[in-house]
């Protein structure tokens, strides 16, 4: 059987590379793709402890698919944003919104 | 009913100042006999309370067993502070409440007539009703805190009813001298407060007596606590050489001048140090500060008193003169004498200032340059001051004769024989300025015809309550007389009860009352000779020795040399302390401050960026923190 | 410059990346093998860590590569991982919807939103200028969580695979509020989605000024 640590392990990895992207890049997109990155890792937490310490392992499971449909609607969301973004300013570039300052 | 209510003795007043003073206005009459009123019902309570104490009197000893000390928890800061409100009832406050009601409601009724027509005519009222509750809370305080309470209540009222006439620059000066003055002292008295707490823990009168008694004090620090005390008495009561607010606190209304300045607020002092006379006893060092405080200003006064034209100004240095004879009584250990005097020169010293206000409400003088002759137009005024002025002057049977004759005899019992001549010759001085006063307002020549044609006698409201208390006056003394005290149902005598303290015994000396008497008509003769018609000798007395007169006229230079202390030093101190607050604390400090918090602005604005991701990492760092700090503590 | 590859390379990307992939894993797995011949690890264990290395190693490609699209389908690759993850956790309906929605929908929205955005200039991005400290960040992050797993004990049950009926059950049942709050946030987020990208309404003055 294979140890709850190994599962918790793996989430932490994922989660702060997925974090390490958002900080990291330029790209609208490719921050989005790291968000997905850093979802998936709580799904995976919320999975591994339902399977391990609920009793009857559903309701972690329930929430990962909320988490995977709020997922898909941030997606969507976002790419909306984007995509106005990339129409005031013609790029997907973060960098390039930056009037939120004095 | 009886002892437990005595709350109500402050209660009743107070509530009515804020109904008068509130809604005056709505009230027929701007709420004057609402005023009196209650002031008859807070004085029909407090005889029930004193006949509730007659009734646990004992042979002649009051036995509280616990019955007259009341208290409920007012505030508590932790544990280690728990101040309660409370109430106390013995024999000195039985006096005092006899005399604050007395006298408060003859003056009330008096004002009637002599504030008629006056603008804030009802706001008056609620002042006076004000200043009861003041004084009765101080009267009936159980805990040095509540009684300070009260003392700054009396202080507030006397500051307002001095500065009634706020429109006249004299007037707001002397409200504000006399409210400077007499915070010097209360400031003495809050340190000394403090101090007796710090070192018993506790504000409850009884409990730091019943400790000093144990020797639960230091001595020095008890002598020095207390000397603060009576600071705050001596500038209450007017002592030297805070005494000096009182004669100019008569620009306030006469009916005011009477009731706050001679009877009742000016006593707190004396009553205070009566009250903690016992402690007082353990400290003779301070004692006797009591006693020479006393008799300096009782000799001063008196002489002061002597050259004064004004009326009022007249008796107000009588009114110091006779709290210094208190505060003798009191250097000399002996409560009953004190209280006594307290007792009778309420009632005498009030109806002289009542009687001085009729002559200037007829008049509209109050100089006497401009009076004489007073006494066919004015007769019930004219009669009933003399009353007054033969009990001041301390002429048998009249009250003053009695309690004086008990001052004096006890300066001799437990004084010495300089402060017995000192005083006695005190007493005569009193006997000279009074013939003076009486004779320079109501015989000889009018000197200004125009105010002797207007003047007339006052309407019976006024007259009335100077009949009261000039019957008051009269036979207030007799009520020292255990045959007295039985006759009215005090059992053991009224005297015997109310004005001793366990121990002490009221007693009649034939020599020393021989003694006042003989000086006092010696006095009265020597004044009747000088002042006498047109004052020939006495103005040739002047001129015989103008230094001394124009040394008395000017005060002992004593105003003139507290205004040059307040402005060399105080505004010398005031110029240091403005520079600093202007340069260093507002331009250094604050000015310095904004523009520093300005500038860093200005500087750390750059600091965002705008760009989100700076936002992210700034955030990311703190939840960090965040999480190693709940690892860390947990 | 670069162009974005056309749908015919993806082919030829997709086998390239299949074959570096596979001589990354190789070492690993023989690596695994050895130590499940030895007994040193379990069956379960030997499949768990080769497919944490999958998703670990999709993941660094997708924050890593600085082509949009390599990285677009690493993310797919570590998606795919960690349907395998819920596999191994005994959730298979679980790993079912990841990949259909996230293999299927969301990383072709995402292709889609490459396209059009970035597609006609250049597909090869630069990093922001606080990637040191992002990277700083990001091992503190992971150091904390690993810090906290490892502090913490569980009281942990045998892991038995879920039955599906009592997931529905559960799912339309206790949690049927939920579940229609997420259907109008579903319903919300695509109409939020259709404002905010729709092209305004061109008028006379906004045409010629917008940049």
């Amino acid at each position: 059987m294979i140890p709850l640590e190994n599962f918790l392990l793996l989430s932490a990895a994922l989660f702060a590379i997925g974090f390490y992207g958002v900080l990291a890049r330029r790209s609208a997109i490719l921050i989005l793709m790291s968000v997905e990155l850093m979802l998936a890792a709580v799904s995976i937490n919320l999975v591994a402890f339902a399977a391990y310490l609920d009793a009857d392992g559903l309701t972690g499971m329930i929430f990962a698919i909320f988490v995977i449909t709020v997922a898909a609607a941030e997606v969507g969301l976002a790419l909306g944003i984007v995509l106005r973004l990339y129409r005031e300013r013609r790029t997907a570039n973060v960098d390039a919104a930056d009037e939120l300052k004095w | 009913m009886g002892m437990e209510q005595v709350w109500l003795l402050p209660a009743i007043p107070a509530a009515l100042f804020v109904v008068v003073a509130l809604f005056g206005r709505l009230i027929p009459r701007q709420g004057d006999w609402l005023v009196i009123l209650g002031m008859a019902a807070t004085l029909v309570i407090g005889a029930v309370v004193i006949l509730d104490f007659q009734s646990f009197v004992v042979g002649g000893v009051f036995e509280p067993g616990g019955e007259n000390h009341y208290a409920f928890a007012w505030a508590a800061v932790g544990d280690a502070l728990a101040i309660d409100f409370s109430t106390h009832v013995d024999a000195i406050t039985v006096v005092m409440i006899t005399v604050v009601t007395v006298v408060t409601l003859m003056v009330m009724v008096y004002s009637v007539g002599y504030m008629h027509g006056e603008a804030r005519y009802g706001w008056y009222f609620a002042l006076l009703s004000f200043f009861t509750a003041a004084m009765l809370l101080l009267v009936v305080s159980g805990n040095l805190l509540q009684l300070y309470l009260a003392w700054e209540g009396v202080g507030l009222a006397s500051y307002l009813l001095i500065g009634f006439y706020w429109e006249r620059q004299s007037a707001a000066e002397a409200a504000k001298k006399a409210f400077i003055t007499t915070r010097v002292g209360d400031v003495g008295l809050l340190i000394g407060i403090i101090l007796l707490w710090r070192a018993s823990g506790t504000f409850d009168i009884q409990e730091i007596i019943a400790l000093a008694q144990a020797g639960g004090f230091d001595e020095t620090y008890l002598t020095v606590a207390m000397l603060f005390l009576f600071a705050g008495a001596a500038g209450k009561s007017a002592q030297f050489p805070l005494h000096v607010w009182l004669p100019d606190a008569m620009e306030g209304p006469t009916p005011v001048s009477a009731l706050i300045h001679a009877a009742t607020m000016v006593v707190a002092g004396v009553y205070l140090v009566a009250r903690m006379l016992p402690v007082f006893d353990t400290v003779l060092v301070a004692r006797d500060v009591v006693l020479y405080v006393g008799l300096v200003t009782a000799l001063l006064a008196a002489t002061m008193g002597l050259v004064s034209n004004d009326i009022k100004r007249v008796l107000a240095y009588s009114t110091v003169s006779q709290l210094g004879f208190m505060f003798v009584a009191l250097g000399a250990g002996s409560v009953t004498a004190a209280m006594f005097h307290l007792f009778t020169h309420a009632f005498f010293k009030s109806l002289l200032f009542l009687g001085s206000g009729s002559v200037i409400h007829a008049t509209g003088r109050q100089h006497v340059e401009y009076l004489g002759g007073l006494w066919r137009k004015m007769p019930v005024t004219g009669w009933t001051f003399l009353v007054g002025g033969l009990a001041l002057a301390g002429i048998a049977p009249l009250a003053g004769f009695w309690s004086k004759d008990e001052i004096l005899y006890e300066s001799l019992a437990h004084g010495s024989t300089a402060v017995f001549v000192t005083l006695a010759a005190t007493a005569a001085l009193t006997a000279l300025y009074t013939t003076r006063l009486v004779v320079l307002t109501f015989f000889g020549q009018p000197r200004d015809q125009a105010a002797y044609e207007h003047a007339h006698e006052s309407p019976r409201i006024m007259t009335g309550p100077l009949l009261v208390l000039a019957v008051l006056a009269a036979v207030a003394g007799v009520v020292a007389f255990d045959g007295v005290g039985e006759l009215l149902g005090f059992a053991g005598g009224i005297g015997y009860v109310v004005f001793t303290v366990k121990g002490h015994a009221f007693a009649f000396h034939p020599d020393i009352a021989a003694t006042a008497t003989v000086s006092a008509l010696l006095a009265i003769a020597v004044g009747l000779v000088y002042w006498w018609g047109t004052a020939e000798r006495a103005a040739r007395a002047r001129a015989w020795a103008p230094e001394i007169h124009r040394l008395l006229v000017n005060r002992y230079y004593l105003d003139d040399l507290y205004q040059a202390t307040i402005d060399r030093v105080v505004l010398g101190a005031a110029g240091v302390v403005a520079w600093v607050d202007d340069r260093i604390v507002n331009r250094a400090g604050v000015d310095g401050g904004a523009q520093g918090i300005g500038y860093a602005g200005l500087r750390l604005k750059f600091l965002q960026t705008g760009r989100i991701p700076n936002y992210a990492l700034a955030m990311a760092l703190g939840i960090i923190t965040l999480a190693l700090v709940a690892f860390g503590t947990s | 410059m670069r162009r974005l590859p056309l749908p015919s390379q993806f082919d030829r990307i997709i086998i390239t990346g299949g074959v570096v992939a596979g001589l990354a894993l190789a070492p690993l797995l023989l690596v695994l093998l050895v130590l499940l011949a030895v007994d040193e690890i379990t069956a379960p264990e030997f499949i768990f860590w080769l497919v944490a290395a999958v998703v670990v190693g999709g993941a660094l490609g997708t924050v890593l590569l600085p082509n949009i699209v390599y990285a677009a389908l690493s993310l797919v690759a570590t998606l795919l991982g960690v349907a395998g993850v819920y596999l191994l956790l005994g959730s298979e309906f679980l790993a079912l919807a990841q990949v259909l929605i996230y293999g299927g929908g969301v990383v072709i929205l995402l292709l889609f939103g490459l396209m059009l955005t970035n597609a006609t200039d250049d597909p090869v991005v630069s990093d922001g200028s606080q990637k040191p400290f992002a990277a700083m960040v990001g091992l503190l992050l992971a150091g904390v969580i690993v810090a906290a797993a490892y502090d913490a004990t569980w009281g942990v049950n045998e892991v038995a695979a879920s039955s599906l009926r009592a997931f529905g059950e559960q799912l339309f049942g206790d949690y049927m509020v939920p579940f229609i709050i997420i259907a109008v946030l579903l319903d919300i987020a695509l109409t939020g989605a259709y404002v905010n990208a729709r092209r305004e309404r061109a008028t006379a003055g906004d045409e010629e000024t917008s940049p």
